[in-house]
């Protein structure tokens, strides 16, 4: 087919302005393996299908229940009594040609001992539905093989969402609100040069009406300073006075200030001079992370991070790398190429510094001095101000009595704001409990509601305690609602869950954006939702 | 309140089940987020479903609308979404409208069918539309939008007891004012000066493109450049220059001889003459003419011979690109490129589709379209000195392209449902409106969704204002004088009121009218009011009440009644809703604690801060005055923080706040030429 190499930019293109080409790239290589097929493992997997996602494989050994008809827009009344993984498989397929796809007819929790390499093929896992003792198990053989674990789970009107993987890091945090970082309050000899190399009362008034602001605000800096004993602006009486400086060097045409727009900047600009952007504080802990200690395995990452950390106590004195690019500015254009240009010399040679450090490390620990490209350094420099690390304590760690201890549950029961959803953490978790003794999940059963809500009452009292608090912080009526829903993965929630499980996988594959540091309860109920990090 | 008639507890319950099975529920939109709310509809239980939509099926719609296949490409999206649900879901009744919300068959009764409204819109005037038929029938509206990883999802209600009191009620759709997202530029920014890329784009795409390939008869401001304004002087003997006529084809000009006149006309000849308006340039940097041989490169005169469809088997008319093997949507074209793009992709309009020729509408989903206003904006951009764009990026701007996952319109179809299911629970007083952060951004409230809890209406909003009355009344043996005395004065104790409706009738009182005035106010009052100016004041009209003294603003709408009792109703008529206090400066009194039932305000459950402001495109790109201004499409914008502007519409509905909010706006005001 003629069109068939622009088809799939097409077909991607909202998404591609989101996460660009190498993020789509990323998206397009990657594999998952995903436990179960209930609706909120399909909603997942739809939306991963969907955005162009390499394959995957579901693992389920269940058969399609008629009640499986009204959770699961993929299934039809054709597929009652057919395996649900080979189902689903089925038509999730169609939703996207090129998406290879497989199933596995075997129940989740038996793969992780009879098959456990099979997680090894995997860029991702996601299980779904799974208990508490299962995916300890999991979480174990996922770290094993390295491959990143996200858990999510749908039961009845609460949702629960968490990652498991020792560490991820992201270079393309994309923040909100980018800083610009202009050097103002600390120029390099090129850019004063360059800002002492005009002068004010010599210039015409056209020029003078194009001097880029970054340059009047270096150029009152240096005036200020030599007044002030060598001190930027303090206060906000010494801020106005700079101000009121700068509004004294502009123009006047019969006796009223001149119409001047690079002064105007100047003055709404101010503020980059004033309180210049230091080194986040998210970048602060990558820099003093211990693994900046970089020996033979460690990750490209950390090199990087390690000779960013050595150009910032060197060449930098205390200063990320320079970015390099420019805000636009009332200029003219030759001005305004000449400032870019100085910018981009002085970043470069930061990136050439920084090149230098990561090759001697590279040296350090036996690597070939080019096995990190340039374009990657590059990239990484153009990011040094959005750097993330997340890290996850293991499942087994999180539940083990002398973390949770630790009291972060225990904190959030207290805190009036928190205090619901923590609840609904210790249910989800007394649930399993319960389950894991009477073989069954509470209210699965009707007619046994009172008996069942005093066994997961005690159940419960357990779980808190290990968590340090005391189950009496438990709404009754929430114990309550866990029953009466029976372990019922409801639609709508699959596909809150499903979606949120999805976009979280996005993040993870394409190493774009922050993922969810801990465990996410969703209360559907309150349309509330919480992040704990245990 | 036992525990059993909570929220969550009747959230399972067979009750619930019941009323979603039954409840008729409107979606508007059967895009994005209507293809996940369809879905999660009717696996929730619901079976009596509406669907609008006018759209038909796009390519770039399969990465998330996920009810269509390649195949349906071109087809409607309501049919075919329907028909994909009903798939799934047999004994769903759906119906399926594939039109404008806008149109008139969905009107007030057609609104007043439903138990709730659910929106999935791309635009801020259909949302008002539909926010306003809402109110006026009554019906709860769940309103939604995505971008990217954004979104979220509101409800609006105004809930009424048996006597017609507004018991409980939200802020509506258009309450809270709105970051505009309409970008609007100096209309002399874009045709003599421009200053950054988006200026050659919006040119490029609204004057240019508009020009060659559009209707004749709308008329685009490309050729008014030279003529109004300074450029009087410059004009001389310019007349033929200026004229539409120069951009018409000759009958028996080739279309390569036209595709390079017209590239002289426009990037060298405009060129020389705007460089001849001398004041322009006083304090700016002049622009250069481009010169098409110098331009083109290597001196060959490209194309010369070039067939249109050319040698790389691409069909004629379908992309300029392909028929000259140019690839790389992002990289940015050399300038030859660009114009070789240019000259090709004119001809493939006017050889390979010379029926749309004078029809066509830029559509970002069209690869010629895209390609010549890439090409375009990039050699306008070189006379300018400006930076040039790829393809993708230009498209992404000339579109108004907003980012669009499947994951995000998932978790909105589910929130969305959610509320519905409250609603229809009766428990309104449990509604949230939720927000869909990117990532946890506040450290201390760690949470990916934000809810918080309806805003309360305000007052003096110009769609809902509480102060929307209902007045039963026989129009037709009514005069204006009884209406006056009896209703707004004695009833709303307005003092010196005018009236008004968007039809044209118009009375006033007061100081400041001259003799004529009065006298043509007064011969108004013994006229029946269905027989007044404007078509009447008869059923259905909306009045719009104004004390400016007071400071009072209400609308009344009329219900045509014959049949008084006048023992029952001895002032043969009836005031509905809540009577506004009319001594205060705001009627602030008919908040949701009217006289009937507790206050059922919730107790807000989220006191954090932590609310999501869409980052728009910055407003500051440049807003001139009224008559001064280019306005270039509305950002189509999902979300509706971000979206709505509260310019009054072209029903004129939307009072003076709306016309004030607007001026609020963040405004820069570049230097008119």
């Amino acid at each position: 087919m003629a069109s068939t190499p622009k088809a799939p930019a097409k077909k991607y293109d909202r998404q591609l302005r989101i996460w660009g080409a190498h993020g789509q790239q990323a998206l397009e290589t990657a594999r998952a393996c995903v436990l179960g097929s209930g609706c909120t493992a399909t909603e997942a997997l739809k939306n991963l299908v969907l955005g162009g996602i390499a394959g995957f494989t579901v693992v389920d050994n269940v058969i399609v229940q008629p009640s499986d008809l009204g959770a699961n827009f993929l299934l039809e009344s054709a597929s009652l009594g057919k395996s649900r993984a080979a189902a689903v498989t089925e038509l999730l397929a169609e939703l996207n040609e090129g998406v290879a796809s497989s199933y596995i007819e075997e129940a989740p929790s038996n793969v992780i001992d009879s098959n456990p390499a099979l997680f090894s093929e995997f860029q991702l896992v996601l299980a779904t539905q799974m208990r508490e003792q299962d995916l300890i198990r999991l979480d174990e053989v996922c770290r094993k093989y390295n491959v990143p674990l996200l858990i999510a789970r749908s039961y009845g009107l609460v949702g629960y969402l968490r990652a498991s993987l020792p560490e991820h890091t992201v270079i393309e945090s994309k923040p909100d609100n980018a800083l610009e970082d202009l050097r103002l309050h600390n120029p390099w000899p090129q850019l004063q040069e360059l800002a002492d190399s005009i002068d004010l009362d010599a210039i015409d008034d056209v020029t003078h009406r194009h001097i880029p602001y970054a340059l009047i605000l270096l150029k009152g800096a240096q005036k200020w300073c030599s007044e002030h004993s060598s001190k930027l602006p303090q206060n906000a009486k010494e801020k106005a006075a700079f101000k009121q400086m700068l509004k004294s060097w502009q123009r006047s045409a019969e006796g009223f200030p001149a119409d001047e727009e690079n002064f105007d900047e100047a003055l709404s600009n101010a503020h980059k001079l004033f309180s210049p952007p230091s080194i986040p504080s998210e970048v602060r802990s990558v820099l003093e992370d211990d693994a900046t200690s970089v020996g033979p395995h460690s990750t490209d990452f950390w090199i990087l991070a390690a000779a960013l950390k050595r150009f910032i106590d060197g060449e930098g004195q205390g200063s990320l790398p320079l970015e390099g690019s420019i805000p636009d500015m009332t200029s003219t254009t030759d001005m305004y190429l000449q400032l870019q240009r100085t910018y981009w010399r002085k970043a470069e040679a930061d990136a050439a510094a920084v090149e230098g450090h990561v090759q001697a490390l590279l040296t350090s620990i036996g690597r070939d001095v080019q096995s990190i490209p340039h374009s990657t350094i590059l990239h990484f420099m153009k990011n040094a101000r959005n750097l993330r690390v997340v890290r996850y304590c293991t499942l087994e760690e999180e539940v083990a009595p002398e973390r949770a201890k630790r009291g972060v549950i225990r904190q959030a029961l207290a805190a009036e704001d928190q205090s619901v959803n923590a609840s609904l953490y210790i249910l989800l978790r007394a649930v399993d409990r319960f389950q894991a003794t009477c073989g069954r999940f509470p209210g699965a059963l009707t007619g046994e509601l009172e008996e069942d809500t005093a066994v997961l009452k005690a159940r419960m009292a357990s779980v808190a305690a290990d968590c340090g608090a005391s189950a009496a912080q438990v709404p009754d009526d929430y114990v309550e609602e866990m029953v009466r829903c029976g372990a019922a993965e409801l639609h709508v929630m699959g596909a809150i869950m499903g979606g949120i499980a999805a976009q979280e996988i996005i993040k993870f594959v394409t190493h774009q954006f922050v993922p969810v540091p801990g465990v996410l309860i969703y209360n559907a109920m309150a349309s509330t939702s919480s992040v704990f990090v245990p | 309140m036992t525990v059993s008639s909570r929220w969550p507890s009747v959230a399972t319950s067979s009750q619930l089940k019941e009323k979603m099975q039954r409840a008729k529920v409107l979606c508007v939109g059967a895009g994005g987020i209507g293809c996940e709310l369809l879905k999660t509809l009717v696996l929730s239980g619901f079976e009596d479903i509406e669907v609008i939509d006018m759209d038909t099926i796009e390519t770039s719609n399969l990465n998330r609308q996920f009810l269509f296949r390649k195949h349906h490409v071109g087809q409607s999206k309501a049919q075919v979404a329907a028909e994909a649900v009903r798939v799934f879901r047999p004994n769903a009744q759906i119906s399926v409208y594939q039109g404008n919300v806008k149109e008139s068959r969905f009107d007030k009764a057609f609104f007043q069918r439903f138990a709730i409204v659910l929106n999935g819109l791309d635009n801020v005037e259909a949302r008002r539309h539909v926010n306003r038929l809402c109110l006026s029938a009554g019906t709860p509206l769940i309103e939604s939008g995505t971008e990217g990883y954004l979104g979220q999802v509101t409800v609006h209600y105004r809930l009424k007891n048996g006597a017609g009191e507004i018991q409980d009620a939200t802020e509506c759709f258009e309450c809270a004012p709105k970051q505009s997202r309409t970008k609007t530029y100096p209309v002399c920014t874009i045709r003599n000066t421009p200053e950054k890329p988006i200026h050659c784009i919006v040119w490029a795409k609204e004057l240019l493109f508009a020009r060659l390939f559009g209707r004749p008869d709308v008329a685009t401001d490309l050729d008014e450049a030279a003529a109004g304004e300074e450029g009087a002087e410059a004009n001389g003997d310019t007349g033929d220059h200026i004229s539409a006529s120069a951009f018409v084809r000759g009958p028996d000009e080739t279309a390569d001889t036209y595709a390079k006149r017209i590239f002289c006309r426009v990037f060298e000849e405009d060129i020389n003459r705007v460089l001849s308006m001398e004041d322009l340039w006083e304090t700016r940097e002049k622009p250069k003419p481009l010169h098409l041989a110098d331009t083109l490169g290597d001196g060959q005169p490209a194309l010369q011979n070039g067939s249109v469809g050319g040698e790389h088997g691409a069909a004629a008319g379908e992309s300029a690109c392909k028929a000259l093997g140019i690839s790389g949507a992002h990289r940015v074209w050399s300038l030859a490129e660009c114009a070789k793009v240019f000259l090709e992709s004119i001809k493939q309009y006017l050889e390979g589709r010379p029926t749309e020729v004078g029809e066509a509408v830029f559509d970002k989903e069209d690869d010629l379209a895209v390609e010549f206003v890439t090409a375009a904006a990039n050699l306008r951009a070189a006379n300018y000195g400006i930076p040039q764009q790829s393809l993708f990026i230009t498209k992404g701007m000339a579109g108004n392209i907003i980012h669009a996952i499947a994951t995000t319109n998932a978790i909105v179809g589910g929130l969305i449902v959610v509320e519905a299911m409250k609603i229809l629970a009766g428990k309104p007083e449990c509604s949230k409106a939720t927000f869909i952060l990117k990532h946890v951004t506040n450290p201390k409230a760690k949470r990916l969704l934000n809810a918080i809890s309806p805003g309360e209406p305000n007052p003096n909003c110009a769609a809902c204002g509480t102060a929307r009355l209902e007045l039963l009344i026989d129009t037709a043996k009514t005069s204006l004088e009884d209406l006056l005395s009896k209703v707004v004065k004695k009833k709303l104790s307005l003092v010196e009121p005018t009236l008004r409706t968007d039809e044209g009738f118009e009375y006033e009182e007061g100081e400041g009218l001259d003799d004529d005035e009065v006298a043509g106010n007064k011969a108004k009052l013994p006229i029946m009011l269905d027989q007044q100016s404007g078509g009447g004041l008869k059923h259905g009209t909306v009045l719009h009440v104004e004390d400016q003294v007071q400071e009072f603003k209400v609308q009344i709408e009329f219900s045509h009644k014959e049949d008084w009792d006048e023992e029952q109703d001895p002032e043969f008529f009836k005031l509905g809703g809540s009577v506004p206090q009319a001594t205060s400066k705001s009627a602030d009194e008919a908040g949701p604690s009217s006289a009937a039932g507790p206050s059922t305000a919730p107790a807000d459950e989220d006191d954090d801060d932590d609310i999501v402001i869409m980052d728009g495109p910055s407003a500051a790109d440049g807003v001139g005055t009224d008559d001064d201004v280019m306005i270039v499409d509305e950002v189509k914008p999902p979300t509706m923080l971000a979206a709505a502007d509260i310019a009054p519409d072209a029903n004129g509905s939307a009072g003076k706040r709306g016309a004030d909010a607007d001026l609020e706006g963040p405004r820069k005001r570049r230097k008119a030429s």
